[in-house]
């Protein structure tokens, strides 16, 4: 019996390490797959020690951590010290208000202290940005006091009240006789408090995720966003060393409180405060060791004071000197040294419609589609460009200006063009079945098929397949593309957006609708993948464009960025990396011209009539689609 | 004197709670009862819920799943720690919190690649000869996703009210003639009971919210509640419908939290007696 209990809890304890031991593995592979050991390197440390931004998000998740627990831990102990003297009822209402952050899952924590912050932020007080570092540290703060206070309060029921009294009747002031008797007793449980605080603060995720603005952004919530891709091994290199600390950590914490309660069994009447002092000793070793390593990395990547540009972007949609590329940031950065790139990623316009939407966030430039950009100029969400600025907008080639989504060419200057096609593994997926979009449909490959996650995408491909109108606004068609899409659900293995690039590289999935470009870059990783537009049936080309969003800052920067991106140079050197067509004229001499001639990215000019673009739809159907797509996902 | 004081020091408190966790939850409401186009008061948002019904049992259901099997695999081990000796309870204790303090994104991401299809099981089976097994994108993923980041949370508080058991009271039951299985039904696990519950409830709530588990781990039919309400705040551009939906979650689990304290106060008042 024994025996047996101690074999389950060793296979226990084998299931809780293995994947971290996964993430061990994974931080000496030459390779980013985890499930493909394909040899030793130390290179992802030294990665991650010459990556200056992933550092920082390291520093800003301490900095919130240590901040939040320091004015939680004395904050929560002085309230315990004031609720313990409350009439016992009151004491129980408090209790009770203390258990509710407890108690409220966090996604509903998280979703009601954002929607308090824009508010009262925007709503109120008419400020744009008002998710930002104070809110984050505001809600850490909130979410930290129970833990401290639930710590605390057993330790002060314990606690002899006569010793309170018997120091003010030796003449201690009462704050003298808290400071000199109660804080040693209640001691233990304001270091266990504060630990437990400092860890969740740390680690916190979901509550993060919602309160947090773009220009103030914690390690977990980025790595969220990283995750949507193939995540870069200097993230499980970061993970080696946190485990190895926390490990180290733990181990040292617990060796000598041990070796303080032995002390402590042993000359037990005479010298009690020593096992504590040691302990207390320890503790202050661990806080320091910790705000040491924070100030140092706060101080290594304190940046001066700048214009601070916050771009958000499509997720690897610029070249960033990764795989010979130019970094085009940088590039910029370094040609207008006094402004300083603030960079953010979004996965589907209409996560990026929901961002700017939803408020509290300053964001200078967007780069949205088509459809995205006519729907955010009827809603004002746009400024006109001041096109003084913008002198290589000449360079924009003729085709791509005044195009239906902004007529008079007044709100953005195209980015990129491309298409959307099928990529599929030709391992795994027969010649003959590839022909139009179909192929989605195709009982053979149950389970492989990967389809789009947002709404206008998913009832496009059905439209084209259906031969219907992109842009109808009949709900009775519309009806039609979700019952069509509701067939096709058993069919598919999961609705993604960039999680497509590491299921298709992988061979996890052989089948999913794409963009060309995106199509381009996961073909230069694995060869078996091929990418195709259908025969005989239209298909979605759609035109990026830079715009400049109404809660923007910093708009002449904004602009001035937008020229840069014109200049046919550094357009042609971003379409080496995002791989798809330059809308700027000479922009291909300066793109490989394996590239500039491929038909994916260049398609020949009677397949690219069978294009259609999406177009604006009005507000009630926009949200009716997406009611249907919902219930394709539920049903 | 000594009351002035007491209020000084807690009023500030009492502030920050009301401010920062009762008063988010009325705006919450106030979402949930506008519309978002137009901003004015609907019942339109409390209507669609019922569109929701099935996928807050699917949520309900993992996650009571998850809170079951993590009992079954918790408990023994719990157990098993209770019984060490001190230097070891505080070794293994440790060693069950520290997962809890690595990012759990991360962690739910090498089951991703413990999991996919060419993943490292299916070639661990391939080596083997056995054909690969379709596992990420089931139910079963995902219920192991829970059952593995919550797995913790179940163990400790079933470890906290294990080691106070008294063991005199188990040597008197063997005394008076129990068998080990009546020991162990009779006593010690009426006497775990408080950490039983508090252990499920520690294990439900983050299950039945969760959204990032059912997305990395899940397939089509997964979709959970937490990720329609993450859904309608970062993509739908829907958040009145989403705070709908989070008074809904928040209401769930504070029934369930409070059935099971109703629970937990009966047990304790039985053992008493």
């Amino acid at each position: 019996m024994k025996k047996t209990n101690r074999l389950f809890t060793v296979l226990i304890f084998i299931f809780l390490y293995i994947p971290m031991a996964v993430l061990i593995v994974g931080s000496f592979n030459t390779g980013k797959n985890l499930a493909v050991f394909e040899g030793f390197t130390l290179n992802q440390y030294r990665e991650l020690f010459r990556d200056q931004d992933l550092l920082a998000l390291l520093g800003n998740s301490l900095l919130i951590a240590i901040l939040s627990t320091a004015i939680a831990t004395a904050f929560g102990t002085l309230s315990a010290v004031g609720i313990y003297r409350m009439k016992p009822k009151l004491r129980k209402a408090v209790m009770s208000l203390t258990n509710i952050p407890m108690t409220n899952p966090d996604i509903v924590t998280g979703i009601s202290l954002s929607l308090l912050f824009v508010f009262i932020g925007t709503g109120l007080l008419g400020q744009r940005q008002s998710l930002n570092f104070w809110t984050l540290l505001l809600a850490h703060i909130t979410f930290n006091l129970p833990y401290v206070i639930l710590n605390v309060m057993p330790k002060l029921q314990q606690m002899n009240p006569a010793l309170q009294d018997a120091a003010m009747d030796l003449g201690c002031t009462p704050l003298q006789s808290f400071f000199k008797v109660t804080i040693h007793e209640i001691m233990p449980g304001i270091i266990s408090g504060a630990i437990m605080a400092f860890t969740m603060s740390l680690d916190d995720f979901v509550i993060s995720y919602f309160v947090t603005g773009s220009q103030f952004v914690t390690l977990p919530v980025k790595i969220y966003s990283f995750t949507k891709k193939p995540i870069h091994p200097k993230i499980y290199a970061m993970f080696t060393l946190l485990f190895l600390l926390i490990f180290v950590l733990m181990v040292t914490m617990n060796l000598l409180q041990l070796r303080g309660e032995k002390q402590k069994a042993e000359k037990r009447a005479k010298d009690e405060s020593k096992a504590m002092r040691t302990f207390k000793r320890v503790a202050a070793a661990a806080c320091a060791f910790i705000l040491l390593l924070g100030s140092v990395l706060l101080i290594a990547t304190t940046r001066q004071d700048k214009v601070t540009l916050n771009v958000m972007n499509w997720g690897q949609n610029i070249a960033d000197g990764s795989d010979g590329t130019m970094d085009l940031i940088a590039a910029f950065e370094e040609a207008y040294p006094y402004i300083d790139v603030n960079y953010s990623e979004y996965a589907s316009n209409e996560e990026l419609y929901s961002k700017l939407s939803g408020g509290g966030l300053v964001v200078d430039l967007i780069i949205p589609s088509d459809y995205m950009i006519a729907r955010m100029i009827s809603e004002d969400m746009l400024l006109p460009l001041d096109f003084e600025n913008i002198p290589n907008y000449e360079n924009v080639i003729e085709t791509y200006k005044n195009q239906a989504y902004d007529p008079e060419n007044k709100y953005s200057v195209p980015y990129t063009w491309g298409t959307v096609g099928i990529i599929y593994n030709s391992k795994y997926v027969d010649e003959a079945d590839v022909t139009g979009w179909e192929l989605l449909w195709n009982e053979k490959y149950k389970g492989q098929i990967l389809m789009f996650d947002n709404s206008r995408d998913a009832f496009g491909v059905a439209q084209y397949m259906l031969g219907l109108d992109v842009n109808t606004t009949d709900k009775a068609e519309l009806q039609k593309c979700a019952d069509v899409l509701s067939e096709q659900r058993p069919l598919v293995q999961q609705y993604v957006m960039d999680q497509v690039y590491s299921k298709m590289e992988e061979g996890n999935a052989w089948i999913a609708p794409y963009y060309a470009g995106d199509a381009m870059m996961m073909m230069e990783n694995n060869e078996d993948l091929r990418f195709y537009l259908p025969e005989d049936q239209a298909f979605n080309l759609f035109i990026d464009a830079m715009c400049i969003p109404a809660c923007c800052q910093e708009k002449e920067a904004a602009e001035l960025f937008i020229n840069f991106m014109c200049d046919p140079e550094i357009s042609g050197a971003n379409m080496d990396y995002i791989c798809y067509g330059s809308p700027i004229a000479g922009a291909d001499a300066y793109m490989e011209d394996y590239l500039a001639e491929s038909e994916i990215i260049y398609p020949p000019e009677e397949i690219l009539k069978r294009g259609q673009s999406y177009g604006f739809l009005p507000e009630e159907i926009t949200r009716y689609v997406e009611n249907l797509f919902l219930q394709v996902r539920l049903n | 004197m000594k009351k002035n004081k007491s209020i000084l020091l807690s009023t500030p408190y009492i502030l920050w709670m009301l401010i920062f966790t009762l008063i988010p939850l009325g705006v919450v409401g106030y979402y949930a009862l506008t519309d978002p186009e137009t901003g004015v008061f609907t019942w339109g948002n409390i209507r669609d819920l019922w569109l929701f019904a099935p996928t807050l049992g699917i949520s309900v259901w993992y996650s009571l799943v998850s809170a079951l099997i993590c009992l079954l695999l918790g408990y023994p081990v719990a157990y098993y720690i209770a019984h060490r000796g001190a230097t070891a309870q505080k070794i293994l204790y440790m060693l069950v919190m520290l997962p809890m303090c690595m990012s759990f994104l991360l962690r739910t991401l090498a089951w991703v690649g413990l999991l996919e299809t060419n993943g490292i099981i299916n070639q661990f089976l391939n080596a083997l000869g056995i054909r690969s097994l379709n596992m990420i994108g089931t139910p079963g993923a995902v219920i192991l996703g829970m059952v593995y980041n919550y797995l913790p949370y179940m163990i400790l508080p079933l470890y906290a009210i294990i080691v106070k058991i008294d063991s005199r009271l188990i040597e008197a039951a063997e005394d008076l003639g129990c068998t080990p299985v009546q020991v162990f039904s009779r006593v010690v696990l009426p006497l775990s009971m408080p950490g039983i519950l508090s252990g499920i409830t520690m294990v439900f709530v983050p299950a039945v919210s969760t959204f990032y588990i059912s997305q990395k781990l899940g397939g089509t039919d997964t979709m959970l509640i937490g990720d329609v309400i993450e859904r309608q705040f970062k993509s739908a551009g829907n958040p009145n419908l989403g705070a709908a939906l989070s008074l809904v979650l928040m209401l769930l689990v504070f029934v369930c939290t409070g059935i099971m304290n109703r629970f937990g106060s009966d047990e304790e008042g039985g053992v008493v007696v």
